[in-house]
């Protein structure tokens, strides 16, 4: 588990990651979210101590990182930057870790195994594709056996196969019982890892909840209705006390779902050309979203054309 | 979604084993051993230390014999670990900055989050194998050069100063890897770090000489590399130098304000 509490990191005057508060519990995938920028790798940092808070704490298993006894025991990460001497093997980098907490030299050959490594280990990685890279990575992560697992953009620079082994793998770290925190800025790709979601946008938090509860908030849904009478149909609409949007010769209705608007219609005797759910994707959830972090700048062009035109 | 929480079958119930300063030690030993540029380092060192010992002498050995007015050989039979310091600059520099530059000093201070347990165990490993490697070199250009010095009548034994210049070389050279790597974990940087080492040890070091007075003397006498270099040469051929355990003794108190510096900053920034 990973708590942070009113966790503030401040560079020169500008803040990165502003007093946010997070758990992160073990058993399921957490997706940690958010835009290029928006504080996700400043916080990882901060959870493995390699940056100090401003203000505010974070702790991994109830205590903080430079606390723990034997850290790659208990918290394994991939950082963003590979973080590897490209002049050492595979091995020999896995080797120095496991050295440094006590951890058997026998682990070695077990993640280079499950990372699909063992073929290149003598190699130096500076000779690694961007994908293998990310593959030693998360060998790195795994080394201690570790009941929390940090993934800072895990599926960077990785083939489609290779971002489908670990979508899986994160799965089944969860699935055996630990903690799992995944980075991303696509949507996409956490809605297809994630359990939780952890939304960041300039170094605060936007949402977190569960992936059905964040889509049910924020991924909005209607109803598209097209009909020649369509004055008449929104007429009967607006009665029933739903909300209707014009947008050109459509109807958006929400309050009531499909079936049940054509039944209402049907009843009146209106002709209907079209009735369609529209579920507007996580992407444009998370769009919606990030978008109101940014707001400030969108008033503020508003206000200089305003000002233009006068 | 289901919220039912799955026993952790592979979480540790039991806190897990501490790890020891001799993992540390352990690690640092592997990572100094598995790059390319230690060996080099080191093959570099033992070629000039020894090698270069070894043909000054022979060059030098009828001159230092017959003519009254030339230097002691005893400012001649370490003669080349003047030039090895370089090799102990590098390899101290490297062992620290070569983890800035790819990134890999977040890795380490992730695996031990005691920034000051990695300062100690660098400096453990790279002081002992400069110790070693260093005496190692100066025994093998003493072997060299008195050789030739033998030859012409003025050879020495290995006794009294020559012997303490032996170790002493493995010393000076030692503490000279850990103020480089205290250097280099100052600046993080590998061309910055290596050339203000070698820029004090090797040009202000010799400048400050040509300033008149007593203050030119001590500062010279003060000046790391002068102060540290004493105890590598029998006989040093500037003779306004401090005494070998006396200069030793400046090396390390300013060693150890760098350290205390360096320390304090490691801390201090991230990572």
């Amino acid at each position: 588990m990973i708590r942070a509490q009113g966790l503030t990191k401040t560079f020169a005057g500008k803040t990165a990651v502003n007093g946010i508060d997070f758990t992160v519990e073990p058993g399921r995938v957490t997706g940690f979210l958010g835009p290029n920028g928006a504080g996700k790798s400043t916080t990882m940092r901060m959870i493995l101590g390699l940056d100090a808070p401003t203000s505010g704490t974070v702790s991994v298993r109830g205590h903080r990182y430079a606390a723990s006894p034997a850290p790659l025991r208990e918290i394994g990460a991939l950082l963003e930057a590979h973080a590897i001497h490209p002049g050492r093997s595979a091995r020999d980098h896995l080797r120095w870790m496991a050295a440094s907490n006590g951890i058997p030299t026998t682990r070695v050959g077990e993640v280079l195994e499950l990372v699909g490594l063992d073929s290149v280990a003598g190699q130096r990685a500076g000779r690694f594709s961007l994908g293998m890279g990310q593959r030693l990575g998360i060998a790195a992560a795994l080394i201690g056996d570790p009941p929390v697992v940090v993934l800072d953009e895990p599926v960077n620079g990785l083939d489609p196969e290779g971002i489908r082994w670990v979508r899986s793998l994160a799965r089944q770290l969860a699935d055996e019982g630990r903690t799992v925190f995944v980075s991303s800025h696509l949507m996409s790709e956490m809605a297809l890892m994630a359990d939780h979601l952890i939304v960041i946008g300039r170094g605060m938090i936007l949402a977190d909840s569960s992936l059905q509860t964040f889509m049910a908030e924020h991924a909005a849904s209607y109803v598209r209705v097209k009909a020649p009478r369509s004055t008449a149909v929104e007429a009967v609409l607006v009665d029933q006390h739903l909300e209707v949007k014009r947008h050109g010769d459509e109807l958006r209705v929400q309050g009531l779902d499909a079936a049940s608007i054509g039944d209402l219609l049907g009843a009146k005797g209106l002709v209907l050309h079209e009735l369609t759910l529209v579920r507007s994707s996580l992407e444009d959830a998370f769009m919606t979203l990030t978008a109101d972090s940014v707001e400030y700048h969108a008033k503020a062009a508003d206000e200089i054309k305003a000002g233009a035109r006068r | 979604m289901t919220t039912t929480t799955l026993e952790p079958k592979l979480v540790q119930t039991s806190p897990v084993e501490r790890a020891t300063f001799t993992y540390v030690v352990r690690a640092e030993w592997i990572k100094l051993w598995t790059v390319r540029s230690t060996w080099w380092t080191v093959a570099a060192l033992v070629v000039l230390g020894a090698g270069l010992t070894t043909l000054v002498c022979w060059g030098n050995a009828d001159w230092l014999a017959n003519d009254p007015e030339a230097d002691s050989p005893g400012s001649f039979i370490t003669w080349g670990m003047m030039i090895a310091q370089v090799c102990a600059i590098v390899m101290g520099v490297l062992t620290v900055t070569s983890e800035y530059g790819s990134g890999m000093i977040r890795t380490t201070f992730a695996a031990v989050p005691s920034r000051g347990r990695v300062f100690a165990a660098k400096a453990v490993v790279v002081a002992s194998v400069l110790f070693v490697v260093g005496t190692l070199t100066a025994l093998l250009g003493y072997v060299g050069g008195n050789f030739f010095l033998n030859r012409a009548g003025i050879g020495m034994s290995l006794e009294g100063d020559v012997l303490r210049a032996m170790y002493g070389s493995g010393l000076f050279l030692a503490g000279l890897a850990i103020f480089s790597m205290t250097v280099g974990f100052l600046v993080r940087h590998t061309a910055a770090a290596v050339s203000i080492v070698l820029a004090l040890v090797f040009v202000i070091g010799n400048m400050v000489i040509l300033i008149p007075g007593d203050f030119g003397v001590w500062l010279a006498r003060l000046m790391p590399g002068n102060a540290g270099g004493s105890i590598a040469a029998p006989v040093p051929f500037n003779p306004d130098l401090l005494d070998a355990w006396a200069g030793l003794g400046i090396f390390v108190a300013e060693t150890a304000a760098l350290v205390m510096l360096a320390l304090y900053l490691l801390r201090k920034r991230d990572a």
